[in-house]
């Protein structure tokens, strides 16, 4: 590979503290309307996810919403705005909204669950492979070459088939997909850290493997990881919805957005409601997460 | 000579990686709960019945004795009898072959047209917004690129079918029509799918290809040489520029095999085309796990193959990269 110099980081810190010491009125504005457009584009993405988990944790304890199903066939098919149901009524004469809400539970349950279990299993494989290098390292990553192997989707059609349809199967089958993930992303840090001055110094003072990982390489690696989550989050709930939309996922009467969505597409000429709802439902919240996890890593690797 | 030994080392690597997801996708099959005999047999299964048709399609032997026998056959190209078709047992039956003969084209067809379009379109829009980064074409790419990456395919699929099949009226809602029907019914049919699959490649390639000419326009000597000899700006970012980031395109075309396929399965699903992904659902349904085992067999290898020939390409086209005894 090219051995490229890195930019040094010491660099552009000595350039903006030289910045502060002289302090410039215009200069100063620009900085600040630039820093508060920065400080937007990431706070305004965690704000809409955050906005998001609320309303489906908090929302249906605050404000009392029907139950998401068992609803009766007489208010079926009502149209969105309609008195009493804001969002209107599917096929089965359930509310929407809080079909929505319910839903949601569950694309942010598995999304965080899938997320953190990668997180924490692929990210510890991914430093441990980096740092031990060798044979371990070899064997650790060619084994999870092979789930990378196969396309996300059908790896977790295949699994949620094996374990058979429920949100901690879902939870698993995507975790297949999300620990390969994040343990590469995490031996690719790791490989660069390791040759870096200030592992070398800790080796050399005799500090321990256990030590150096701990206390040395886990701070620096995890940056990388967090931005990853917001993405991997919003990617697991991709895969969850559809999951759910193929009927592989949460089984039907609790609703999901995945088959919330499927369940519309037999109606999408007459009522496009029943699709349209979720749908931005989905990729409102996976934009925010894409969004955040943009403005991070843009505001780590400049940092 | 050093081909050779990227070549060979690339296909040293692929091995185990490919005999792992095969292995792999055959402990999760028969592990299957049910018992594929059983579920073959559905309600009139008496243990007698399912006794005997265990032990007609082998399923008595021990597992590995069984993953070997599978290989073997696979690797001369047999995968067996499709299950679900085989009513009597035994010889009865489709083979599965024929079947991912029928099926693969349809999927090779749309997935191929995707790309052709996916890269039609990103090549231009990256030059065009390379050329001012920041520029309204570069931010209208970016925020088209951003919603290309969280809208799931499955719903753009359905935004399509809702205004160009529904509303607009253009094309067929769902069905394929085979080339020898017509050439243009035939695209007809696939244009859709094609272009949902193709719209979610088409962000990554443009928004890669468009950071990597902005770097080379910035940092590069030879463009710096080329623009004092006072060649023209387009002429800099097609001719000099784009020769060189095609490199960097490559390897994420093979990396997005696995997207292409994975989204497949979701694609043909929805407008009905009878691919390797509809068939895969199918057979996951109906316990046909000869038939899973092929396709997903054959989907996973050929993600494998293709990142082993981006690899390849990538050595081939790019003197700089040296592969000299060390893999990063």
């Amino acid at each position: 590979m090219l051995a490229r110099v890195p930019e040094s980081p010491a660099n552009s810190a000595e350039i903006s503290s030289a910045e502060t010491l002289v302090p410039d009125a215009s200069l100063l504005s620009e900085r600040r309307s630039a820093r508060l457009l920065r400080n937007l584009e990431l706070v305004l993405p965690v704000a809409g996810v955050v906005f998001v988990v609320l309303a489906c944790f908090l929302g249906p304890v605050i404000f009392p919403v029907p139950s998401p199903s068992g609803a009766g066939l007489a208010g079926s098919m009502l149209p969105p705005l309609s008195p009493g149901h804001i969002f209107g009524t599917d096929p089965l004469g359930n509310d929407i909204l809080s079909r929505i809400l319910y839903g949601g539970r569950v694309s942010i349950e598995v999304g965080l669950g899938s997320c953190a279990l990668g997180f924490a299993v692929g990210g510890l494989l991914g430093i441990m492979a980096g740092f031990k290098a060798g044979a371990t390292d070899v064997v650790v990553m060619r084994i999870l070459d092979v789930f990378l192997s196969f396309p996300s989707l059908v790896l977790a059609i295949m699994i949620a088939t094996y374990l058979g349809a429920s949100e901690l199967h879902v939870i698993w089958a995507i975790s297949f997909f999300s620990v390969p993930g994040f343990a590469r992303l995490a031996r690719a840090h790791t490989l660069r850290l390791r040759e870096q001055v200030f592992i070398q110094a800790a080796r050399l003072s005799g500090t321990s493997d256990r030590r150096i990982i701990l206390r040395h390489l886990v701070p620096n690696v995890l940056p990388g990881l967090v931005t990853f989550s917001f993405i991997f989050v919003g990617i697991a709930i991709v895969l969850e919805a559809g999951l759910s939309f193929l009927g592989l996922g949460v089984p039907p009467p609790a609703p999901t957005w995945g088959n919330m969505i499927s369940v519309g597409q037999a109606y999408l000429g007459s009522d496009p409601y029943l699709v349209l709802i979720p749908a931005a439902c989905l990729f409102f919240t996976v934009t925010c997460l894409n969004l955040a996890g943009d403005a991070l890593r843009a505001r780590w690797s400049s940092a | 000579m050093i081909l050779l030994q990227v070549i060979g080392k690339r296909l040293l690597q692929a091995i185990p990686v490919v005999l792992g997801v095969t292995f792999f996708t055959f402990v999760v099959l028969n592990l299957l709960p049910g018992g594929t005999a059983a579920t073959l047999l559905g309600q009139n299964a008496t243990p007698a019945l399912v006794h005997e048709l265990t032990i007609r399609l082998g399923l008595d032997h021990p597992f590995f004795v069984r993953y070997f026998h599978w290989l073997g056959s696979a690797l001369t190209g047999n995968f067996g009898t499709s299950l679900t078709t085989d009513s009597g047992g035994g010889s009865g039956g489709v083979t599965v072959a024929s079947i991912i003969a029928q099926r693969l084209p349809v999927t090779a067809e749309v997935g191929g047209f995707a790309f052709v379009l996916a890269l039609v379109f990103a090549v231009p829009v990256a030059v065009l917004a390379a050329r001012r980064p920041k520029g309204v074409i570069d931010r209208l790419s970016v925020l088209v690129s951003m919603i290309g990456f969280s809208c799931p395919q499955f719903i753009f699929a359905l935004l399509m079918i809702l205004i160009f099949a529904v509303h607009l009226g253009l094309v067929p809602v769902l069905g394929f029509t085979p080339i020898s029907a017509g050439l243009w019914s035939n695209l007809h049919s696939i244009i859709l799918p094609s272009a949902t699959l193709g719209f979610g490649i088409f962000c990554g390639y443009a928004r890669l290809l468009r950071a990597d000419l902005v770097d080379q326009m910035n940092q590069e000597d030879y463009i710096i040489t080329a623009r004092a000899k006072g060649v023209g700006p387009y002429r800099i970012l097609i001719i000099h520029a784009l020769r060189n980031s095609m490199f960097g395109l490559i390897t994420v075309v093979a990396l997005n095999m696995g997207t292409l396929v994975g989204g497949a399965v979701i694609i043909e699903q929805i407008f009905g085309l009878p691919g390797m992904g509809q068939e895969l659902l199918q057979a996951i349904n109906n316990r046909d796990i000869t038939t899973v085992q092929a396709i997903v067999t054959i989907l996973a290898v050929s993600v494998v193959l293709a990142n082993m020939v981006a690899d390849i390409l990538y050595a081939v086209l790019d003197p700089r990269i040296k592969y000299a005894g060390q893999s990063s």
